[in-house]
């Protein structure tokens, strides 16, 4: 997994702030989207209704994880398909490597999935020399440029159709142009000859039914149906928590999922995948694996607060109402899973590194809001802040609000002096005149000095007469 | 197709019933009124929904019309060569052999051995159109639903650039609960299901809708509809 080193984040943060071009870009997209949201919600009364029952069927489900677990690997192996747990992501990354290598794979092609972003499978495959190709058009884009994806739905959302236009040019050795479709066309021919002699295709999964042992992969671009059903081997990677136990419940999340991800009624493809091809069959793999994976899943599950957010169906709804997430973009964040869903995960998946990005959100509940299968997420970031300054240990709570109690009994015995207040502020203000320039206080001793880099802090300035 | 689903607006509207503005109601507000008129209405909101999607809606067609309109509907769209899938209640061989007729040349899915694959795989893949029965269309969303099988591969409604279904009218669902109930869960888990809403398409680059990146361009659709209820 990539480091987290904590200055990187803020560097990376404040580079981002600085980029007007890339808020641009955000802006654009994300004010796109949630005009397509605002107008699905208003055509769609049951949403509400919709986003409860879904809240509830995934709290039952993580509820009864273990025996849901149990049934839907019985039904896949009755398919013919192989089941392996993944404790973390190597063992994931390693298992699908050597089946690919077993298979003797020289190409694999990738629908769009997070979850092999958050198991690093692309570089463990280029480290055998396996070409891994995303097939998402976004994923196939940032991958050209050999970038990670910047949103977990529109994964070239920092790019102009301009910059697409000059990296194809550049790539293909083709003439530039920045029209969508002639881009999209070129990247449907040359991905086409690959999905067609590709050895063994690898999607992430959005739902697994326990009651019937299937597999539902959403998408619009077809890529995932021809990754699942071209190649002769299957892989599909799933956390523990997507399974839903179920296929009544199915429909709920599907109404859901697609309105809030993209302004969609639903996706264009919606793939049902059982197992390897039947006798006859021209289409689907001849061997089938599941890889399902916990890598930290099951200790949010060990903590009540944190349980719920492994209700997430992975929209990206609230990526796109956050206030931080639209000034620095998904790459400044560093982690695989950005956003405020991401500030969430990322600590418990990829280890305390990522700890300082809970700290990383205004906590105004924009996210909870929209959350179409309502976790509360400001909730879990307090929690998580409160676990990473407490380091694990117990908080010294009693002792900071006795201090906090003296210092306001002080002040209250001091205000009742009118004049030594006003003197004391005159001094003040006159102590903070060096450190003020144009009007804002720029710099400051101590500890101060690291509150006032990131905030602006007019200069206190003498009242002649105390005002009012 | 059009004029049908406005009738049916005025009818309701003077019945003081609102429209279903969402399809999600269509099953709740539908007038009880003959069963023909009941599906007749799910398919002008599924038209109306396939449309929204970027789909083309044919018509509403007997089964003596459907293969003269798909012959005409493979001209328009330049087809030299078109992929076909055994059918569920529509006889595929009469569309197929009035195609040939018209000079242009089919390509049937049958079961294929592990060997002959590849070679099923590129004559489906070259082909301009892709012809498959869907097993369910679902109104709120203007969504089909395709089971894949030996004879009717999930391919058709992939490889090729235009995809067309046909689908009988007594399988046009409300919505997507009742559609998949319609499967079963036993329907569900011994099957290779897709459904489809619209042609394959991104928002990848600027968030600009392009259709036809790796699935079909265009997708068109046929409703059966036997004249004998």
């Amino acid at each position: 997994m990539p480091e987290f080193p904590k200055a990187d984040f803020f560097e990376s943060s404040l580079a981002a702030v600085g980029d007007h071009d890339l808020q641009r870009k955000l802006e654009s997209a994300s004010a796109r989207h949630l005009d397509h949201f605002a107008q699905i919600k208003a055509e769609f009364p049951a949403y509400e209704d919709e986003r409860e029952k879904a809240h509830r069927i995934k709290t039952e489900a993580i509820a009864h994880l273990d025996e849901l677990l149990i049934e839907l690997t019985s039904k896949l192996e009755a398919r013919g398909c192989r089941v392996f747990f993944a404790e973390n992501a190597k063992q994931a990354r390693d298992y699908i490597v050597k089946l690919a290598q077993a298979k003797g794979a020289r190409t694999v092609v990738k629908g769009k999935s997070m979850t092999t972003e958050e198991i690093d499978l692309n570089d463990a495959f280029e480290r055998v020399h396996i070409k891994a190709i995303e097939t998402d058009l976004g994923e196939y884009i940032v991958q050209l440029r050999g970038e990670r994806p910047s949103h977990i739905i529109t994964p070239a959302i920092h790019l102009s159709k301009e910059d697409i236009g000059q990296l194809f040019a550049e790539k293909f050795h083709t003439e530039y142009t920045p029209e969508p479709e002639k881009l999209t066309a070129e990247a449907r021919s040359r991905l086409r000859t690959i999905f067609l002699g590709a050895d063994l295709g690898v999607t992430g999964v959005n739902f697994a039914i326990a009651e019937t042992g299937t597999l539902v992969v959403v998408e619009n671009e077809g890529n995932g149906r021809l990754s699942s059903t071209m190649p002769e081997t299957f892989v599909a990677v799933m956390g523990i928590e997507k399974v839903i136990p179920r296929l009544e419940d199915l429909s709920h999340f599907l109404e859901i999922l697609a309105r809030t991800a993209t302004g969609q009624k639903l996706t264009t493809y919606t793939s049902f995948i059982t197992g390897p091809r039947r006798e006859g069959e021209l289409d689907g793999p001849r061997e089938m694996h599941v890889v399902i994976l916990d890598n930290g899943r099951s200790a949010m599950l060990a903590d009540p607060v944190l349980r719920e957010a492994l209700n997430c169906i992975r929209c990206g709804a609230c990526l796109n109402v956050c206030p931080i997430y639209r000034r620095i973009g998904g790459h400044a964040y560093r982690s695989v899973y950005p956003g405020p869903i991401g500030s969430i995960v990322s600590p418990n998946l990829f280890g305390s590194a990522a700890g300082y990005l809970p700290f990383a959100s205004t906590l105004c509940g924009a996210c909870k809001d929209i959350c179409p299968v309502k976790i509360d997420i400001p909730r879990i970031l307090l929690h998580l802040r409160w676990k990473e300054s407490n380091g694990g240990h117990q908080l010294k709570w009693p002792r900071a609000i006795e201090r906090a109690r003296r210092g306001a009994r002080r002040f209250a015995a001091t205000a009742r002096h009118p004049r030594t207040i006003r003197a004391l502020g005159r001094f003040a203000a006159m102590m903070l005149k060096p450190f003020a320039h144009n009007g804002y206080l720029r710099r400051m001793p101590g500890p101060f000095g690291n509150w006032i880099k990131y905030r602006d802090f007019p200069r206190p300035r003498p009242h002649k007469r105390p005002p009012g | 197709m059009a004029e049908l689903h406005k009738i049916i607006a005025n009818v309701k509207e003077a019945l003081g019933v609102a429209t279903p503005g969402n399809a999600h109601d269509a099953a709740a507000t539908a007038v009880p009124v003959s069963p023909s008129a009941y599906r007749a209405e799910l398919t002008s909101t599924f038209a109306r929904e396939l449309e929204e999607v970027g789909g083309k809606f044919v018509g509403i067609l007997t089964p003596a019309e459907v293969s003269s309109r798909i012959v005409s509907l493979a001209r328009e769209i330049g087809a030299k060569s078109v992929a076909i899938g055994r059918g569920l209640a529509s006889d595929m061989d009469a569309i197929g052999e009035a195609l040939e007729r018209a000079d242009i040349r089919i390509v049937r899915t049958v079961a294929v051995a592990d060997v002959e694959r590849a070679a099923m795989r590129s004559r489906v893949a070259d082909a301009d159109l892709g012809i498959a029965e869907a097993d369910f269309a679902i109104a709120s969303t203007g969504t089909l639903a395709v089971v894949s099988t030996a004879e009717r591969p999930s391919s058709l409604t992939l490889l090729p650039p235009a995809s067309l279904a046909i689908v009988q009218i007594d399988r046009v669902m409300p919505n997507l609960a009742e559609a998949l109930a319609a499967l079963g869960a036993d329907g569900v888990a011994a099957n290779r299901l897709t459904l489809i809403t619209g042609p394959s398409r991104t928002a990848d680059i600027e968030k600009r809708i392009v259709l036809g990146v790796h699935g079909p361009k265009s997708l068109h659709v046929i409703v059966v509809w036997p004249q004998d209820d």
